[in-house]
């Protein structure tokens, strides 16, 4: 259960993000914080966040900063398992380049799991 | 895009968003389709990861809510240290977003017409419409009266006209 976090004072920010996933919001529109914000629908964001059975609250602003992580995990990831494709001599990108990202970088030890069905 | 089974773990960062990224990151690079699909689920499974651990953290602080510096905290803790930097001026973002925010509505109501002043001009304006319905609805009352009053002149002298012409037809003024 997400609270608006004390003095960002936005129902309406709330309401954008909170929009309970039934449209996955469009990329931050010019009168929002930047397009930088972040390129990940907010609102699932904070469902996933939500979807923890542990997690009671988050504050908006940590949603914010949780999706824009997700946003650099995921170009971290793809340039890694791009130099994984150049090395195989390849242009296209390939799954099991994703999977020798996984097994080289440490921190994406967390990611073994989904690479096991392969 | 609801949950369909209505299970929250099937949700994941919609596709469209990864391919996005991913085209922005790797402009020009073709990635199989099963290839990007992993990338949606890792994408889950970070942010799983970082909001577990950001939650125990908070835990251990007196907190109740997850703050954007247990948010730091955890993506240290884990490994993503590197991203802090940038993750940071998104903070920094909000926070100058939520000031602009909030010196416009200061702004708004100090330029605008103060609340009591827009309520008396409220009572004002109801008084006035008040008044012109009332005199609309006299007039039209007057109207009625005057039209009613002609009838009956109209309807007497029809009558005082006939009953000079005839006096055989006195009945007939029974039935007007």
């Amino acid at each position: 259960m997400a609270a608006v976090a004390p003095g960002s004072g936005a129902s309406r920010e709330e309401e954008g993000t909170g929009g309970d996933a039934a449209t996955p919001q469009p990329p931050a529109p010019t009168s929002a914080p930047g397009a930088r914000l972040s390129r990940l629908p907010l609102a699932r964001v904070k469902a996933l966040v939500k979807a923890d059975p542990d997690v009671t609250l988050a504050g908006q602003e940590a949603i914010f900063i949780l999706a824009r992580a997700a946003e650099l995990f995921v170009e971290t990831i793809a340039k890694d398992a791009y130099c994984c494709a150049q090395q195989g001599k390849r242009k296209t990108l390939q799954r099991r380049d994703l999977d020798n990202a996984i097994e080289a970088v440490d921190e994406f030890a967390f990611l073994e799991a989904l690479s096991l069905d392969y | 895009m609801a949950s369909s089974s209505g299970n929250d773990d099937d949700l994941t960062i919609p596709r469209a968003a990864i391919n996005k990224m991913i085209k922005e990151t790797l402009p020009n690079v073709r990635v199989a389709n099963d290839a990007r699909e992993l990338v949606v689920n890792c994408c889950t499974e970070f942010i799983h990861l970082i909001s577990s651990e950001a939650n125990e953290i908070c835990n251990k602080s007196e907190k109740k809510t997850i703050s954007p510096e247990h948010v730091i905290q955890a993506l240290e803790s884990l490994g993503f240290g590197s991203y802090i930097s940038e993750v940071k001026e998104v903070l920094q973002e909000c926070k100058t977003v939520a000031l602009k925010r909030r010196k416009a509505s200061s702004r708004l109501e100090n330029l605008g017409i103060p609340e009591e002043e827009l309520l008396r001009q409220q009572q004002e304006l109801f008084a006035k419409a008040r008044q012109q319905q009332a005199e609309l609805a006299q007039q039209e009352w007057l109207q009625m009266q005057q039209a009613a009053q002609q009838a009956q002149l109209a309807a007497a002298s029809a009558s005082a006209s006939t009953q000079a012409g005839s006096s055989q037809d006195e009945d007939d003024d029974d039935d007007i």
